[in-house]
């Protein structure tokens, strides 16, 4: 058995030079890429742990945020139903003072319609009962009509005291007799008497006619008026009528 | 066929003989250089299916340095990964039709071992130190001292003859029963020979890093207990 040098001396630094290169163009390089893969690896770790750590930060931020909502949201609810509670009520009193006012004035302007209705009413009522008094004593003209008128204006003379029928009747006493239509000599001469007869002496008597007094004969002197007439009646409860709508 | 223990120049420049095992190693390094640069000028992060395996072969000598040495892998790749792949290659070269595995030869295992002698002894150096390095020799005791330089030597010796007894004897098996038999009947026991020149191969990486962690782990009881009980393993 030999040992060759040569070969033992070349296979050594082959076998040098081999490891140099292998280490150069296998081992390193393959080595690097390892480690940077590695190192990709545990930097995209880090950023997913970062991403995950802040996902959570954020998700508790958002957690705090909505419980911040809620308890926000529930107080402005809780303020907004106050203020309408008392909106509603400063609306409700509003409204019911304002229906009141209005109520009241209604009742108020109805009242006073009511009543210029009814006065208005009253005085057509009036007018028509006029009018139909006009129309329905326009056809009793006559001496009995008038007969009539002069028992009523006589009676009401003789209901006169005595004292006051002496000083009505006092010389130079003048009364004027006034007749809706005028009256006849018979009529005015049967007046003069029977007046006579009540006031004791023969008066100086003027007549008069007045279609005015729809019907009647009315006397009037110096201290003698006597509404002896339909006019004097209606206006009498013309009068009383109005009395009645202003009391 | 040549006599196996004897290691005939091809050709010679002068007084410098070139043997077959030399050229062998240097197509070898050709075909590892270019191999190299080819499959590793285009690495990305998104590794090609070449790219991974490559990462893969690396990552598990990484981890079988890491495992045996409990040290880093960096200052030891080149050196443990570059042991396995050419004597895995040398050993597989024997499938090449008149090819002799450079292993086959005594020199090319004695250049290994005389290699992984040098390397203990830097790395040691390296680790603790020339003074920290020869202390080493008197652990435990400064009786061993000795013990420790025989086993320094015969260790370095037994990594030749065993890589250099299994290859050299597969190939002369193969030999004897090629001339013996048919042209197919050494096929099953090439294949046996795959096997054992990668085991072999395995075999001479793993105690590289154990002989070279046995000098760093100085003063690190346990990896030193860890050392001696994977050598205690090793066939």
């Amino acid at each position: 058995m030999t040992i060759d040098w040569w070969t033992l001396g070349f296979q050594t630094v082959n076998v040098l030079i081999l490891i140099w290169l292998l280490g150069r163009f296998f081992f390193k390089p393959l080595s690097r890429m390892i480690a940077e893969r590695k190192e990709a690896a545990a930097d995209m770790l880090a950023e997913a742990e970062a991403a995950h750590r802040n996902a959570e930060e954020a998700l508790e931020g958002i957690a705090a945020t909505r419980a911040g909502f809620a308890e926000e949201r529930e107080a402005l609810l809780r303020k907004a139903r106050g203020e309408a509670e008392t909106l509603r009520q400063e609306m409700l009193e509003a409204a019911k003072a304002e229906a009141e006012k209005r109520l009241a004035a209604a009742e108020t302007e109805i009242a006073h319609k009511a009543g210029a209705e009814r006065a208005a009413l009253q005085a057509e009522a009036a007018r028509l009962a006029v009018e139909i008094a006009q129309r329905l004593l326009a056809r009793l003209h006559g001496a009995k009509a008038m007969e009539v008128f002069l028992d009523d204006l006589l009676k009401a003379v003789a209901a006169l005291p005595s004292a006051e029928r002496r000083t009505i009747a006092a010389n130079g006493a003048h009364f004027t007799a006034v007749s809706s239509a005028p009256l006849d000599q018979q009529e005015q001469t049967r007046c003069r008497d029977r007046l006579a007869e009540i006031l004791g002496r023969q008066p100086a008597i003027e007549f008069q006619s007045d279609p005015s007094l729809i019907a009647g004969l009315e006397l009037k002197g110096e201290h003698l008026t006597v509404e002896n007439s339909w006019r004097a009646d209606l206006e009498t409860i013309r009068r009383e009528l109005g009395h009645e709508r202003n009391p | 066929m040549t006599a196996p223990l004897t290691t005939e120049p091809l050709f010679t420049f002068g007084p410098v003989s070139i043997s077959a095992p030399v050229v062998v190693t240097w197509a070898l390094m050709a075909f590892l250089l270019a191999g190299s640069v080819l499959a590793t000028r285009r690495l990305s992060l998104k590794p090609s299916t070449l790219q991974a395996a490559l990462e893969m072969v690396v990552e598990t000598i990484d981890g079988q340095i890491r495992d045996i040495m409990q040290a880093e892998p960096g200052p030891y790749r080149a050196f443990i990964g570059t042991l396995f792949i050419y004597i895995l290659l040398a050993n597989w070269s024997s499938l090449m039709p008149g090819v002799e595995p450079p292993t086959a030869h005594l020199e090319t295992d004695a250049a290994l071992a005389l290699l992984v002698f040098l390397a203990v002894i830097l790395f040691g150096i390296r680790a603790n130190g020339p003074l920290g390095y020869l202390k080493s020799f008197a652990a435990p005791t400064v009786l061993m001292i000795p013990l420790n330089l025989v086993e320094t030597i015969t260790r370095s010796l037994s990594l030749v003859v065993r890589l250099f007894g299994n290859v050299m004897s597969g190939v002369f098996v193969i030999g004897i029963v090629l001339s013996l038999a048919g042209l197919f009947v050494p096929i099953p026991l090439m294949a046996l020979d795959l096997l054992t020149g990668a085991v072999q191969a395995y075999i001479f990486a793993v105690l590289a890093a154990v002989f070279i962690a046995g000098t760093i782990s100085e003063g690190r009881p346990h990896a030193a207990e860890n050392l001696q009980t994977s050598e205690r393993k090793t066939p």
